[in-house]
């Protein structure tokens, strides 16, 4: 009679473990993985200028040019500010985000983000 | 009458390097690297000069944005000169080319601190505009064929990216002007 509640408690606990193993890998069959994007920047261009993402993916640009440079939304709402040689700025693609962009220092640089819902 | 201008400006300054390379009988393809280097590092800063009159003088604030690119760029070309060189254990020498740019510069400076408003903005944008024309097809048709030293020969390379970027920059600068923006 003592051993009963033990076994019990075991046989819970168990239980709870297996039913809850499952929830993170039905959620993740639901909903595809964030993928990280690198965009660099090399000769005064983005390199890829245009490129799909989705929400929640993740974008890094990297500066391969001597002088600093910026990503920056056309209506500025989103800014790196300055990335300097070899350094990197990123961001998180949500729904608000603007996607085409340019580099403050250097106007005539032009970038765009495609926000593609999966 | 813009584009006379500019044209204007551009004769001018190849004129006074031609003219300069003659009466001491050098033309710019005669200078060696370090005379190269030297006339670069001269360029950047009377470009920087000219930035820093633009920050006093003019209230547009497209004018602060193209200058203050200036500044942060030509500074960055020539700390990477300077250090290069460094490197490298020489030293850049003076020449006939850098004493003409000088020369030029301080002219140009004393005229545009004479001017004010619109009248400024539109000289320093027209004179941005010849100055790196002039300035980048000396480095493409003439220095980075005559480098010698691989590494010199690939900083100047990597900055005339740069300053051709500059040029598009001061086109698009120079048309706003002229279209009233």
């Amino acid at each position: 009679m003592r051993n009963l509640p033990t076994t019990l408690w075991i046989a819970a606990a168990f239980a709870v473990a297996v039913l809850t193993a499952g929830i993170p890998s039905q959620l993740s069959a639901a909903e595809p993985a964030a993928m990280s994007h690198t965009i660099e920047i090399k000769k005064f261009k983005f390199h890829p200028d245009k490129l799909e993402v989705s929400l929640g993916d993740k974008i890094v640009w990297i500066n391969r040019d001597i002088v600093p440079h910026t990503a920056t939304a056309n209506d500025k709402s989103w800014d790196s500010k300055l990335i300097a040689k070899d350094a990197k700025w990123e961001t998180v693609v949500n729904a608000d985000m603007l996607e085409n962009y340019f580099c403050r220092f250097h106007p005539n640089m032009k970038g765009g983000v495609s926000i593609v819902v999966k | 009458m813009l584009h006379k201008r500019i044209f204007t400006s551009v004769i001018a300054i190849v004129t006074a390097i031609s003219l300069a390379g003659f009466a001491f009988a050098k033309t710019p393809a005669e200078l060696n690297d370090l005379e190269i280097a030297h006339v670069a590092y001269t360029a950047d800063v009377i470009d920087i000069r000219y930035a820093h009159l633009a920050l006093a003088i003019s209230k547009n604030p497209a004018i602060h944005d193209f200058a203050n690119t200036m500044i942060r760029d030509h500074s960055t070309v020539n700390d990477l000169a300077l250090a290069l060189l460094k490197k490298l254990k020489v030293n850049a020498k003076d020449n006939f080319l850098s004493q003409q740019l000088n020369n030029g510069a301080d002219g140009l400076v004393d005229e545009m601190s004479r001017l004010k408003g619109k009248a400024f903005d539109k000289r320093y944008a027209e004179n941005e505009l010849a100055y790196h024309k002039a300035v980048n097809g000396l480095v493409e048709n003439t220095f980075i064929k005559n480098i010698q030293n691989a590494e010199v020969k690939a900083l100047f390379k990597d900055a005339l990216v740069i300053f051709k970027a500059h040029e598009v920059h001061a086109e698009k600068m120079v048309a706003a002007l002229q279209a009233g923006n």
